[in-house]
C-alpha cells in the first residue's frame, strides 16, 4: 500500500472533527497529487443528524477543495451503517490511506455508543490517519 | 402486497384504480351485514326502553352496506385515497410492509407471553423487538433500555401509582 | 367570578402548579417530536391519570394541550414539517423566515402570538362558555340530541377533505360503540364475556392515536435527515413588534369563534387570517419568501381557535377535535356527567381547568423562550426508540386498564384497523367521536321518547331542535351545491376555498 499518489478517503462529519480531517484530507492530497474521496454518510435513525452537512455545505465545501486545485469526489448518503460505508467507498477507489477525525468520550458515552472512528480503523483494509482538531479541547 | 400508487411513477393514469380500496369496501359490507345480523337476533326491549336495542344497530349496520357500496362505485370511477401525511411520513416510497408485519408480530408474541412472563419481561422484549423491526442494530443496548424502561414502569406503576401490574413468573422476585 | 377565583386558588396550588409545569414541559416536547402528538400523549396518559385527582390531570392536560402547539410551531418553522394542517401557514412562511437567517424572530413572533392569543382567548373562554352552558342546560333532551347529532355531522361531513371517508369513518365508531350490554342485551359481544362492558374506549383512543399512528409512519418512516436551521435565543426588534402585535389581534378574532363553532376547526381561520395579512400588509412582496405578519396572524388563530375548541367541549360536552375528544374521555373516566351540565354539578373543577389554561399559557411563554435550542435537540433522538417507545407506552397503558392479554390484542386489532385508515385516508377523528358519542346518543333519545311515551314527533317539538335541523339541512345543500359547482369550474363554498387557498401555498 502506498499513501502517495493514490486516493484519500476523508470520512467527514460536520462539525470540527469532521473538518480537522478534511484539512488534513486536503493537505496529502496537494503534497502527494492524490485525488479526494470525502464520504458524509448518515444512517438516518433521528429526524435530524447534525453530523449530516446539509446540500448547501457539501456544494460549497466542494467549491472550497476544487479551488484548492484538488480533485475531489464527494459521496453524500443515506447508509445503513456508517462505518461500513466508509470502509467500504475505501475498498471500492482502492483507497491508499483513509482520513478520519476522533474525539475524546466518556465512560458512559463509550458505553452506549458504538464508534465510528474505531470502527473505520480496525475494519479497514488500508493505513488510518487519525487526526484532532488543531486546539486540542476534547 | 402492496398497492400504494405514486405520483411519480404514474404521472398520467387518470383512471387507475386503487384495487386495495375494494378490499376496504367489502370490509365493511361484511361488517355491516354482520350488525345488521347481530341486531336482528336481539328480542324486543322492555316496556320502559322506547328505543329497542336493535334500533340505532339497525341504523349503523345499514350505514355501512351503503358506505361500502358507495366507496365501491366511487373506486371503480377512479377516486384514491390521500394517505395521511405527518412530520415524519415520507409518502414517495410504497408502505414498508416487512417493518408493519415485524411490528405486529412483536405485540402478538407480548400478547401470547404476558400472562407468563409478566409485563416486566415481555415489556423489554416489546421494545428490544420493536426498535430492531425499526432498524436499529445495536441489540443489547436495546434490551438494557427495554429492560429498565419495564422495570421502572412496573415499579413506578405499583408503588408510584398504586396500579398492580401482574408480575407473572417473577412473582416473588420484584 | 368567585368561581373564577376559587379556579385560580386549586389551580395555583403548588401540587397542580407542578402538575401545569409537567403538562406544559411534556406538550411541547411531544410537539417538537416527529410522529407524536398532544392527542396520542393525552390517549397514552389515560390510563395513569386516573391515579391522580380529577383537578390535577386536567390541569396538565390543559398544559400538554397548549404545549403541544407550541412544539408543534417551533418544528414547523426550524425544519419546515407541519404536523397538524393548521400549521401549514407556520411551516411555509416561518421557515421561509428561518432559512432568511430570521429564525428568532419567528419562533419569537410565534411564541408571544400564542400567548397573547391564548390570554385573550382564554379570557373570552370565560365570558362565553358559561353563558353557552346555561342556555343548553334549559333544553330538552329533543333539543340536545340534535345538538349531538349536529356535530357528529358537522365534525365528520365539514371537516376533512372526503365525505365519503369521514361517514366511513363516523360509522365505524358507531359500530365499536355499540359493543356491550348497555341496552339489557348483549350486542356484538361475540358471546365473549370480556366484551360485555363494551371495547374501553381508553384501549379504542391508545390504539388508534398510539398503534395506528406508529406503525404507519414506521411503514413509510424518511430515512434522509431534513435540513434543521441552527436557532439561538428567539428575540424581536421594535420593527418586528410593530408588525406584529395587530396581526396577533386579528388572528385571534379569527380563531376563537371559529374554534368555539362544532365544525369549525383551526385550518380555515389559519388561513383566513394568512389571506387578511398579505391583503393589509405593507410589503405583500414579502409573503411567501418569509414575512413576519404571515406567522404572527396563523400562529396567534391556530391558538385561539385551540382555546375556542373548549367551549363545545366544556358548556355542551361536543368535543370538536381530536385533542379535545381525549380530554371527554378523560372526564368521563372520572365519572362526570360530560355535556350541558357539567359547569353547574363540577364548577370547581371546570373552573380549576379554565384558570389553569392561563397559569399554562403563562409558563409557556416563561420556559420556551428560552429553551428553544434545547427543544431542538430532542430531535435527534432515534427514532427506534421513539416509535418502540410509543408502542411500549400504549401497550402498557392498555394492559393497566384491567390486566387481561385480551385487551392487548383488542388494541393490536384496532391499531391495524387505524393503520388501514391512514392508507386509505380515512379521518381518524369522526371514529373516535362516533365512539364517545353514538352510546349517549341512544341514551339521549331513548329519554326524550320516554318522556313523550314513545311518540317520535318530540324530536322536533322544540324550537331550538327544529333551528338545529334546519342548520344542517342548510350545510348539506351547501355541500350538495358546493360539490355540483365544484365539479364544473371553480371553488364555491367555505371548504373548497379553503381547498383551492391550500393548493396554491403548497405549490408556490
Amino acid at each position: 500500500m502506498n499513501a502517495t499518489g493514490g486516493t484519500i478517503v476523508v470520512a467527514y462529519s460536520a462539525d470540527r472533527f469532521g473538518d480537522a480531517a478534511l484539512e488534513h484530507g486536503v493537505a496529502l492530497a496537494r503534497r502527494d497529487g492524490g485525488r479526494l474521496v470525502v464520504v458524509n454518510a448518515t444512517a438516518g435513525t433521528s429526524l435530524v443528524d447534525a453530523r449530516f452537512a446539509h446540500d448547501a455545505e457539501i456544494s460549497a465545501l466542494r467549491e472550497r477543495i476544487e479551488g484548492d486545485g484538488v480533485e475531489v469526489v464527494v459521496r453524500h448518503d443515506v447508509v445503513d451503517d456508517v462505518a461500513e460505508a466508509v470502509v467500504g467507498v475505501a475498498d471500492e477507489e482502492d483507497a491508499g490511506v483513509i482520513v478520519v477525525g476522533v474525539r475524546h468520550r466518556t465512560a458512559v458515552g463509550k458505553l452506549l455508543l458504538g464508534s465510528v472512528a474505531q470502527r473505520i480503523i480496525l475494519d479497514a483494509r488500508c493505513p488510518v490517519l487519525a487526526v484532532k482538531p488543531a486546539d486540542r479541547l476534547t | 402486497m402492496s398497492t400504494t400508487t405514486t405520483p411519480t411513477t404514474t404521472p398520467v393514469a387518470p383512471t387507475l384504480v386503487d384495487r386495495a380500496q375494494y378490499g376496504l369496501a367489502a370490509f365493511l359490507v361484511v361488517v355491516g351485514t354482520y350488525v345488521g345480523y347481530d341486531a336482528w337476533t336481539l328480542e324486543a326491549g322492555f316496556s320502559d326502553q322506547p328505543v329497542q336495542p336493535y334500533a340505532i344497530p339497525y341504523v349503523v349496520a345499514a350505514g355501512l352496506v351503503v358506505l361500502g357500496l358507495l366507496l365501491a362505485v366511487a373506486t371503480a370511477r377512479g377516486d384514491r385515497p390521500e394517505a395521511e401525511d405527518g412530520e415524519d411520513v415520507d409518502l414517495s416510497q410504497g408502505t414498508d410492509v416487512r417493518t408493519v408485519a415485524l411490528l405486529a408480530g412483536v405485540l402478538v408474541a407480548n400478547i401470547a407471553l404476558i400472562d407468563l412472563l409478566g409485563w416486566a419481561i415481555t415489556g423489554a422484549l416489546l421494545f428490544a423487538g420493536a426498535a430492531f423491526a425499526l432498524g436499529s442494530r445495536t441489540w443489547v443496548r436495546d434490551l438494557a433500555v427495554g429492560t429498565a424502561l419495564s422495570v421502572a414502569t412496573w415499579y413506578g406503576f405499583y408503588v408510584g401509582l398504586g396500579i398492580p401490574i401482574p408480575a407473572g413468573v417473577l412473582d416473588g422476585v420484584l | 367570578m368567585d368561581l373564577l377565583l376559587d379556579g385560580f386558588q386549586t389551580a395555583l396550588t403548588p401540587g397542580n402548579l407542578l402538575f401545569a409545569a409537567i403538562g406544559v414541559l411534556l406538550g411541547t416536547a411531544v410537539g417538537v417530536l416527529p410522529g407524536i402528538g398532544p392527542a396520542m400523549t393525552l390517549a397514552l396518559l389515560l390510563p395513569v391519570t386516573y391515579t391522580v385527582g380529577a383537578d390535577s390531570a386536567i390541569i396538565m392536560f390543559a398544559g400538554i394541550y397548549y404545549g403541544g402547539m407550541y412544539g408543534g410551531s417551533t418544528t414547523s418553522i426550524l425544519l419546515n414539517t407541519p404536523g397538524e394542517s393548521s400549521s401549514v401557514i407556520t411551516a411555509i412562511e416561518g421557515n421561509k423566515m428561518a432559512k432568511a437567517g430570521r429564525a428568532a424572530q419567528a419562533l419569537a413572533t410565534a411564541a408571544i402570538g400564542s400567548f397573547v392569543a391564548g390570554t385573550i382567548a382564554t379570557v373570552a373562554l370565560w365570558i362565553v362558555a358559561p353563558t353557552v352552558a346555561d342556555l343548553v342546560v334549559t333544553l330538552g333532551s329533543p333539543s340536545y340530541f340534535a345538538l349531538m347529532l349536529l356535530a357528529l355531522f358537522a365534525v365528520t361531513a365539514v371537516l376533512g377533505a372526503s365525505k365519503l371517508r369521514g361517514f366511513i369513518a363516523l360509522f365505524l365508531g358507531l359500530t365499536i360503540g355499540l359493543v356491550g350490554t348497555s341496552t339489557g342485551q348483549a350486542r356484538l359481544t361475540f358471546g365473549n364475556p370480556l366484551l360485555a362492558d363494551g371495547i374501553d374506549i381508553v384501549v379504542v383512543a391508545v390504539a388508534v392515536f398510539a398503534i395506528g399512528e406508529a406503525l404507519w409512519v414506521a411503514a413509510h418512516l424518511r430515512r434522509k435527515p431534513l435540513e434543521i436551521i441552527p436557532v439561538g435565543q428567539p428575540w424581536m426588534s421594535r420593527e418586528d413588534w410593530r408588525r406584529s402585535w395587530k396581526p396577533w389581534l386579528r388572528g385571534t378574532a379569527y380563531g376563537f369563534p371559529f374554534g368555539a363553532l362544532p365544525a369549525g376547526g383551526a385550518e380555515i381561520p389559519t388561513f383566513l387570517s394568512y389571506a387578511t395579512e398579505k391583503k393589509l400588509s405593507k410589503h405583500p412582496e414579502e409573503f411567501g419568501h418569509g414575512a413576519i405578519e404571515g406567522v404572527a396572524g396563523p400562529e396567534a388563530a391556530n391558538n385561539a381557535s385551540a382555546a375556542g375548541t373548549l367551549v363545545p367541549l366544556l358548556a355542551l360536552g361536543l368535543p370538536t377535535t381530536a385533542t379535545a375528544a381525549i380530554m371527554l374521555v378523560a372526564l368521563q373516566g372520572y365519572g362526570f356527567n360530560t355535556g350541558p351540565t357539567l359547569m353547574d354539578e363540577h364548577p370547581d373543577l371546570v373552573w380549576a381547568l379554565l384558570a389553569s389554561l392561563l397559569v399554562a399559557n403563562c409558563l409557556l411563554l416563561l420556559i420556551n423562550l428560552p429553551m428553544a435550542p434545547i427543544w431542538a435537540r430532542l430531535l435527534r433522538i432515534p427514532r427506534p426508540y421513539l416509535y418502540a417507545g410509543i408502542l411500549f407506552f400504549a401497550s402498557l397503558g392498555a394492559y393497566s386498564v384491567n390486566f387481561q392479554a385480551f385487551d392487548l390484542a383488542l388494541l393490536l386489532a384496532i391499531g391495524l384497523l387505524g393503520f388501514a385508515m391512514r392508507r386509505f385516508g380515512i379521518p381518524v377523528l369522526p371514529l373516535i367521536i362516533g365512539v364517545i358519542l353514538g352510546p349517549k346518543l341512544e341514551e339521549q333519545l331513548g329519554t326524550a321518547l320516554k318522556i313523550s311515551q314513545g311518540d317520535v314527533s318530540t324530536l322536533w317539538s322544540e324550537p331550538v331542535a327544529v333551528a338545529v335541523y334546519a342548520v344542517m339541512a342548510l350545510l348539506l345543500l351547501a355541500m350538495a351545491v358546493a360539490g355540483l359547482r365544484g365539479r364544473d369550474s371553480g371553488p364555491a363554498g367555505p371548504t373548497d376555498t379553503r381547498g383551492s387557498d391550500e393548493r396554491e401555498l403548497v405549490e408556490r
